[in-house]
This record gives C-alpha cells, structure tokens and sequence, in this order.
C-alpha cells in the first residue's frame, strides 16, 4: 500500500483516493472504478508504454482489470496482452509470425502445478516415486524448452517465468514432505530450476509467485472460483498479486533510487550521543540495541549493492567520528558513507549539497530520521526526496526497509559493486583537482577507454545506463532493453558502449551512443549520447564523440544529426555539440538540432592514454 | 434509490451504471457487460466484500440484483450498512 502511494505520488487527488481506496478495500467494484478514473488522465500524465504479455496455465482474463490497474499505477500506460489459455510454447512460437504486432516489453509466464503436473497431487495413482521422478524431469525439461523457444523468437523481451506455488488444495500434506518424490521436494525442484534459468541466462528474470503465496496464506485462494473457472484467487488475491506483479516488473522501467540519506542518533544508535554519551549508546545483541543493529545490517547491505549511504546528523563532528572507532558493536563504519553531513545546517540543505558532491538529482534520494520535524521539513524543502520512514519507531524504520520497493532491481551489476569505491575515488578526484592542474591530473589517472558493439553481454548495463542516466544525457530516450537489442542488431545503425578503466581500476560501461539511419541516405541521426554522472569532467565523452564519428566514417556516412533536448537535469549538456563544432541548424525552445557533415576521422582526448576497439 | 445499499453501489461501479439506476433495473440480461467473466469476478467480489462463501447452487442464481440481495440476506448480511472490508488487518 505504502509503495503504492508513492507509485501515484503525482497523480490528481481523485484518481489517488480511488486507487488508494480500492487497494485498502481490495473492492473489484472499486477497482474497476479507479481504472476508468485512469484512463481519463491525459496520456502524458499516465507514464511511459508499456506492453506486457502474459501467458498462463490458469486464466488470467478475468484477472484483466486488477492487473491493468496494478501496472497504470507503476505509473505506465500500460498494453495487457493476455495470450490464450494453456497454449504457452504455441503461443511464443507463433507470435514472431504476427505481422505488424510489436514485440512486448515484457513476457510473463504464470504457470502452477494443477495444470503442469496434476499427477504429483495423486502421486499413488500416478506410479510413485519413479513415475513422479520420471514427470518431473520432462517437466524440467519443458521449462528449459520454453526459455530456448523464447530466446529464439524474441531474445531481447525480458522473460519473467513464475515460480510454482503450493497447490490450493490438495490432501496429506504431512505425506508429501517425507520424500523426494513428494509434492513439496518436487515443486522445490521445479523452482530451482527457475531460478537456475534466471541465473544462467540473461534477460531471463523470477517473478517469485510462490514466495508471494507463502506471504499471502490462504487467503489469496478462492477454490470455488478455482473450480468455477479455473481462476484460483480470491478478491483479496487478484489484488495482491497484481500488485506483486506489477512490482516484480516495475525495475524494467523505474529505475531504483541511488541514495540513502539517514540521521545517526535513535537511528542508527539508541539514544541521543550530545545528551547520554557515547557509553550509554544502545547499540548491540540486546534489545532494543538489536533493532538498531539490524537497520545498520540493512545499510550495510544496500551499499554492496551500489545504494550511496549519507549520514546526516546534527552533531559534533569529532563526536561521532570517536563513537564510530570506539563502540565495538557497529557495524557500519564511517567509510561506508559516500558523504557525511555532520554539521549544524538544516537536513534539507546538506542533503542538496551532498546530492551535488555525488552528483545525483534529489529524486535519487531516500531520506530516514526519526524526528516528525526533520521529516517534515525535508518533505517541504525538498519535495523530490522519498521519505522512507512515517514515526519515530525503529522497529517500524525497520519495517519500512524491509519493505520497500525504492531499492528495487533485476540485477546488480559489476560496476554496481563498485558504486562506493567510486563516490570514494570521486571525492578523492575532486580534492586532487582543485588542488593540481586539471590536464596534468586526467593524465595521471592513466584512462583506457574501449568501445565496445551493444551486444548480450552488456545489453542489461546498457539499459540501465539509458532508464537511470538523467545528467550527461542529450536526448533522454528511456529506451527498453528490447529496443536497444533491435538497434543493436541493425547493422547500418551504431550503437556503442564505452567502457572505461584507469588506474583505480575498471570503471565499467560509462557511456552509450546509439546513431540510426536517416532518411536521407549516408546519413545517421544520433539517437542518444549519454555518460554516467560518475564518469563526468574526465573527457570521456569527448573519447565517446569520437568513437561514433569514426565508426560512422568506416560505414561511409556522410552527414550525423544530432539534438539536445532539454529537461529539467540536462542543462549541463545545452552546449555540448555546440563545443563540439557541430553545426545548429535548428529546432525549438526546449529542442537544438545539429549537423556535422562531413564526417572525419576524428582523435580522442590527449589523456585518455590508450584507446582499443572490440568494435568491428 | 437506497444510498445506503451497499450491495447496489457495488453493482454500480463494478458495472459502470449509471447513479440513477433502478435495482430492478440490474439483472444479466440487461447489463451488458455482465458476461461469464465478469460473473467470475463479481462472485469473488461479493465473497470479499461480504465476507460470505456461496453454496454451488447459490452461485447459478445470483443473476440479479433481487437476487443476490436474497443469497446475502438468506445468509445474515445486511445491506444497508457499510460492507466489510477486504482488507487484512
């Protein structure tokens, strides 16, 4: 519910009290009645589009308007292509032949044991255990089989494969646990294999059905409906798995939040350290210490997962830096913060300038303290901020992290892991900058950029980069990874990533272009050009620029186009083909169109040391 | 019109009918979007809202508004006050 509220944060009042209600409700009546509301919002305001496919063992038609409404509040303008009923490898293997019908963005399959393997709920009658492992194992293999028909029709759609829930009904459950060919060993095995497939192969992701069933008990079952028309959930149930759903699939669109922005004292720490001391601090195995503990367990982990940690807290300095070093017990240390803000300032105002040190937009933030003023003037003051927490309760600040979907991803890459040793290196940089000759320093970080095609291997790094790059982004596309893959696959088109490494060591893929035919022949139109906000003031896009114009060159263009389009984060780039020497040749108030004809060789920045191509 | 009735402002914004509406007016054979689908759904909604399990005979007639007015009322619903809530505690 929480997650939702922020989902529709910027939708009109009525059509926010209608979805609220309805979910508190969980009314189909009001359901159906929110969703009209929605679709009478003007397009624009309803989200990007997004076309999602689902193919099912069970029906999913009657299901139609809780979904609709689930994934319209993501917020998408959301295309529900329901395939038919039990016809799932028929269906994927046929729609590549459906002319004129775009591929989806996302393909789900939800799929549970009733249909796929009923003999396993009458194991006695059906040969048990070698008839069972026998089923099994072709089961297994038609999963496989499903992910290899996918992959050969339409690769570049994300593939979510549902784990298979426990049966809404069936008898002796005691039995069932006592050996491997029992119901619950069997559907163990049929889901690691799911998660096996997601492991192994990209673009292939869970949606996790049966950890939602084992959180929802049984009261997301409706067995009569079930029998009815072989729709097994309850009002309760369509509501919460739309939900689940709609959340499961939401990172392909909504880019997780980057920053965490946390107050120390009756936060990270019982107690309040200018007022009891650091000895009387409560902070350990004993309750409520543990509370505490468990929340900086929590921060501990979203900062290996590339979440920014920012203390901010309103105290002395030196004191809390000797509570740090002092009380055995924490378990954050200092050095897991990307910014400390302990100071005197109001929280709002530290949180900007540390947004600005890290260069990330205030959206990107998620903000905890346990004072209902600190929040309440961070809700004020910086308005794009996500407020995480709603009391002063640690145990429900726990709750909220817990529960939170801002920190939501598919994946978490390489140069995710590594996100705080940059914003480390970053600071460092900045210090040595200031401090030395700017040329002087670029050389000495000993940059090798090397451009890579967009291929498989990095396809979920790229898509990543276009759904969260705001800053250093002339055009803006949130294209999804199924669209990359199509221009990647185009030959005439250029699409590059550049990866970077220096003497920190790899810094990962830090920059896309992706330039696509024109009409006009011999001609390219740079679709987007974009580095990521940590890879900004070290030239690299000047290496990418020159990457696109000669790799353009080798293909015999004649003429790049070329626009900046404005938002509200990317006026650091107005000026950026300027610089360049392209030639302004038009456009509007918010949109600048270029030229450059014709198409040279072009060379890469002085510091960048080395430059090598794995690109054709 | 009974404002209060809980069971006809479902029925209302389950089928997008217009406020005005008579009960007698509700019946499958006149609302066009009450097809087998909405069946389904509707059946689950009423279980949810009310708070009730309907019998496999109960289920074929609830097909108008009198109805399912009787099925819940048979089963000690009463429809003037506000309906239950879905919702887990």
């Amino acid at each position: 519910m929480n997650s939702v509220r922020h989902w529709i944060a910027n939708h009109p009042e009525p059509q926010k009290e209608a979805i609220l209600e309805a979910i508190a409700s969980s009314s189909l009546a009001k359901i159906r009645y929110a969703l009209r509301l929605m679709e009478e919002l003007e397009p624009t305001r309803q989200g990007p589009a997004f076309r999602v496919e689902l193919l099912g063992t069970y029906s999913l038609e009657p299901l139609r308007p809780v979904l609709q409404l689930a994934l319209n509040c993501l917020p998408a303008r959301a295309e529900l292509r329901i395939g038919p009923l039990d016809a799932i490898e028929t269906h994927i293997s046929q729609a590549v032949d459906v002319a004129g019908q775009e591929l989806p963005d996302a393909r789900v399959v939800l799929w549970r044991a009733e249909e796929l393997l009923p003999e396993v709920l009458y194991p006695f009658s059906n040969g048990f255990p070698d008839g069972i492992t026998s089923r099994r194992d072709q089961l297994l293999g038609r999963i496989e089989g499903v992910v290899r028909l996918h992959q050969q029709s339409a690769r570049e759609v994300p593939l979510f494969l549902s784990t298979i829930p426990q049966p809404v009904n069936f008898s002796n459950p005691i039995l069932a646990a006592q050996h491997r060919a029992g119901l619950f060993s069997v559907l163990g095995a049929i889901n690691q294999k799911i998660y096996d497939l997601a492991t192994d192969n990209s673009g292939i992701y869970v949606v996790d059905v049966a950890a939602w069933a084992r959180g929802e008990g049984r009261s997301y079952e409706s067995v009569g409906l079930d029998f009815m028309a072989r729709q097994p959930f309850s009002a309760a149930g369509q509501v919460s798995v739309a939900l689940y759903l709609a959340r499961s699939l939401r990172p392909l669109i909504v880019p997780r939040k980057k920053a965490l922005a946390i107050d120390l004292d009756n936060t990270l720490w019982g107690g309040v350290l200018g007022e009891d001391g650091r000895e009387n601090l409560q902070i350990g195995p004993e309750f409520p210490g543990n509370v505490h503990l468990r929340i900086q367990r929590e921060l501990l982990e979203l900062k290996e997962k590339g979440i920014a940690l920012i203390l901010l807290s309103k105290n002395n300095e030196e004191e809390v830096e000797e509570a740090f070093s002092s009380l055995p017990q924490m378990i954050l240390k200092l050095d897991d913060f990307a910014a400390r803000m302990i100071n005197w300032k109001t929280k709002p105002e530290n949180l900007r300038e540390a947004a600005q040190e890290l260069r990330l937009g205030l959206d990107s933030f998620v903000f905890v303290d346990d004072s209902d003023y600190e929040r309440e003037q961070m809700r004020q003051l910086n308005p794009e901020v996500l407020i995480l927490n709603e009391d002063s309760d640690p145990l429900r600040t726990l709750n909220a992290l817990w529960e939170t979907d801002a920190f939501d991803s598919l994946f978490i890459t390489k140069e995710d892991r590594q996100r705080h040793h940059e914003y480390q290196i970053r600071q460092a940089r900045e210090v040595e900058a200031h401090q030395d000759d700017l040329g002087a320093f670029l050389k000495s970080l000993e940059m090798t950029a090397t451009v890579e095609a967009v291929a498989a291997p990095n396809l979920d790094r790229v898509a990543s980069l276009l759904a969260k790059t705001n800053q250093f982004n002339l055009t803006t596309r949130r294209h999804s990874r199924a669209e990359v893959a199509k221009f990647a696959e185009a030959t005439e088109s250029v699409v590059l990533a550049l990866r970077l490494r220096d003497k920190f060591g790899d810094q990962g893929i830090i920059g896309v272009a992706i330039a696509v035919p024109a009409q006009e022949k011999r001609t390219l139109v740079v679709d987007t050009f974009l580095v990521s906000c940590r890879a900004l003031g070290r030239g690299v896009e000047d290496a990418l620029w020159a990457a696109v114009v000669n790799c353009a060159h080798r293909k015999g263009i004649r003429k790049l186009e070329a626009e900046y389009v404005a938002t509200a984060k990317n006026e650091l780039v107005a000026d950026f083909y300027d610089k360049l020497g392209l030639h302004r040749v038009g456009g509007n108030g918010s949109i600048r169109r270029y030229e450059l004809t014709p198409v040279e060789p072009c060379s890469f920045p002085l510091w960048i040391s080395a430059m090598s191509y794995d690109h054709g | 019109m009974d404002n209060n009735d809980a069971l006809l402002r479902l029925l209302r914004d389950f089928f997008n009918l217009p406020p005005d509406i008579r009960p007698e007016e509700i019946t499958q054979k006149k609302v066009g979007a009450w097809d087998s689908l909405a069946m389904v759904q509707l059946i689950a909604d009423l279980q949810g809202t009310f708070l009730v399990d309907f019998d496999l005979d109960e289920i074929g007639a609830l097909r108008c508004y009198e109805e399912i007015r009787g099925t819940l009322v048979k089963k000690g619903i009463s429809l003037t006050k506000t309906p239950v809530s879905n919702a887990q505690p």
